[in-house]
């Protein structure tokens, strides 16, 4: 493959690597620090448009090799739709299906996502009254699934797979030090599953021990799809708080504002997760006042029109009335 | 080490998965909606629906007599099997389901201690998506025991005598009246606040990371030394549809063993909607 010429066999050649690193463009307008820049991962420009694309093909990989996926069988995952969505599109670019277990609290726009990319869907009501160490509905069911009818389905379980971790290690950490130089001192990132954060901070801290990474999370209550708040923790297996410096807890409202923000002043398409890690970002930079900061940018904002709408209401368009005489 | 005043009621999955086909014993999922059991059950288990099942579908009620046998005929459960119920949600609607049939008079109702979250997490542990072979039964309950309920009018009554526990289940936050319900519920009520002179006790405060319930000298400690629930005082138990106060009303009722404790069902979301009900915030 050439990654000069951008010339590719198949869409899996363009799965980013050290040598084919996710860009990193630079915060202008937003961050008035001149003495710490940040930048901006953009993981939306991975070929399925989020940075679950990492994860989601190392896990098949993984089960293709360890020959999971013999004889008709197919995967079964919860997902608040990003992995999801790179996982069936994946998948069934190998003649695999998907069953996705969707919490209901999934904006639209990725549940018919996941359906277009070619998942079978299944829909779990929210959790009623969450408990900790309960684990989500979603979580539970697909579980249920790879228990109950294990010849049909196999689990790659973003929550507890190493793999999820491992894929960050080796491309995402030294891309971004490639990338930067080594004068990366900050690490700003959110938490999910939490394969991104312990990946990419185990390398950075091999490299340079005083990196400091930051969790930048939403406040309680929230509904910033894929993120989960720390309390929210205790179903990823892969949440390491010893690399992590500090966990910044952010009003999710600013997720969305900030979202728009960068769209608007720094020409950057991010969705709200990527508008929380920006807003966390500038705090840290406002208080440090040096550094060099990267955000990992999770996705764009094309799957969020209605929850942006929901939380901006003048981003509803008028539309004309139409008058009957 | 105190035990519990009822041990008899909780069945460990250890003891379900050895007792797995034995004869009067009868295994029942209890889930809000069954897409869970469709998944997957335990071998053996029926599959009972708390929306569509256990509730009166015409007006706002636990199903009555009738229906509770029918229920159980269809199931294939006789007054004297052992009935253990287990189900999602940390076996709120199991624990709803279990007041159920205590109510009307199954003398050997149990409940696996933490649900269905807790099978499913045990590697040793089978679920299947097979539905057992069922041969129906003529069951006939009693008169339901009308002292394990209590209805609007004595709430009302208890409220302004302020003689009992009030215990209040639910989440911070609607004990405040910051919310109403969880966020995404449709049952709600028209105010947000609780029952003057309730406890808030929320219901995971019984419950251990794995979803079992705490042990007796935890609870004793919880309930009746922290938040000073008095054991000589008769106790109500509400949240907001009833199902999570059904397993508060579990714990207080047969794992600490106090005399006279009440769901009350109708819970935040019939109280909460009544004109002129006293409310605190």
């Amino acid at each position: 493959m050439d990654n000069k010429a951008r010339v590719y066999e198949n869409i899996f050649e363009m799965m980013p690597s050290e040598e084919n690193p996710t860009p990193l463009v630079r915060i202008n307008r937003l961050n008035s620090q001149a003495g710490f820049p940040l930048y901006a991962k953009l993981e939306w420009m991975n070929p399925f448009g989020s940075v679950k694309d990492r994860a989601a093909w190392a896990l098949l990989r993984d089960l293709e090799e360890r020959g999971e996926l013999r004889n008709g069988r197919g995967l079964v995952e919860p997902t608040s739709g990003n992995t999801g969505i790179s996982l069936a599109a994946m998948a069934r670019a190998h003649g695999y299906r998907l069953l996705a277990i969707v919490p209901n609290k999934v904006p639209h726009e990725k549940k018919v996502m996941l359906k277009i990319a070619g998942a079978d869907l299944e829909i779990v009501s929210d959790e009623l009254c969450p408990a900790p160490g309960l684990g989500d509905g979603s979580i539970n069911l697909a579980k249920t699934h790879a228990k109950a009818s294990a010849h049909r389905y196999v689990m790659p379980n973003q929550y507890e797979n190493e793999k999820n971790v491992e894929v960050h290690f080796k491309t995402t950490g030294p891309e971004i030090w490639t990338q930067t130089q080594g004068r990366i001192t900050h690490l700003f990132t959110s938490l999910g599953t939490c394969g991104t954060v312990t990946g990419v901070g185990r390398f950075l801290r091999e490299k340079n021990p005083k990196i400091k990474i930051i969790a930048v999370q939403p406040t309680e209550g929230h509904d910033v799809p894929g993120l989960r708040n720390v309390r929210q923790l205790e179903v990823s297996k892969l949440f390491d708080p010893s690399l992590i410096d500090d966990i910044l807890e952010v009003d999710f409202n600013l997720a969305y504002t900030r979202a728009l923000e960068l769209c608007q002043n720094e020409g950057l398409f991010a969705g709200p997760s990527s508008g929380l890690i920006l807003e966390g970002a500038l705090q840290v930079a406002a208080r440090d006042r040096s550094g060099f900061g990267v955000m990992i940018f999770p996705d764009n904002i094309f799957k969020y029109t209605s929850n942006m709408v929901k939380h901006i209401p003048e981003l509803q368009p008028q539309d004309a009335k139409v008058i009957i005489p | 080490m105190t035990e519990y005043s009822h041990p008899e009621i909780l069945v460990e999955t250890d003891w379900v998965k050895q007792n797995l086909g034995k004869p009067g014993i009868k295994l029942v999922e209890v889930d809000v909606d069954t897409k869970a059991y469709d998944a997957g059950h335990i071998p053996g288990a029926v599959g009972f629906n708390w929306q569509s099942q256990l509730q009166d579908q015409v007006r706002r009620d636990i199903i009555s007599k009738q229906e509770f046998e029918k229920l159980l005929s269809d199931a294939g459960v006789s007054p004297s099997d052992s009935v253990i119920l287990y189900g999602d949600n940390n076996n709120w609607f199991a624990s709803y389901a279990f007041w159920l049939f205590k109510m009307y008079g199954h003398k050997d109702v149990r409940l696996m201690n933490g649900g269905r979250v807790k099978w499913l997490n045990e590697a040793d542990k089978e679920l299947t998506t097979e539905r057992p072979k069922i041969a129906p039964t003529q069951y006939r309950a009693g008169e339901p025991d009308t002292s394990l309920r209590v209805l609007l009018p004595e709430v009302l009554k208890v409220q302004a005598e302020k003689r009992h526990n009030l215990v209040d289940v639910r989440s911070p936050d609607e004990f405040t009246g910051k919310v109403i319900a969880p966020p995404g519920m449709t049952e709600t009520a028209q105010r947000g606040g609780h029952i003057p002179g309730a406890k808030s006790i929320p219901w995971s405060t019984a419950a251990n990371a794995d979803g079992t319930f705490k042990s007796a000298d935890e609870l004793r400690k919880i309930y009746l030394e922290d938040k000073g629930v008095d054991p000589k005082k008769d106790t109500i138990a509400y949240c907001r549809i009833g199902e999570r106060s059904s397993h508060t009303w579990v714990v207080l009722k047969y794992l600490l063993g106090l005399t006279n404790v009440k769901n009350y069902d109708g819970s935040w979301t019939e109280y909460g909607s009544v004109v002129g009900a006293p409310i605190e915030k």
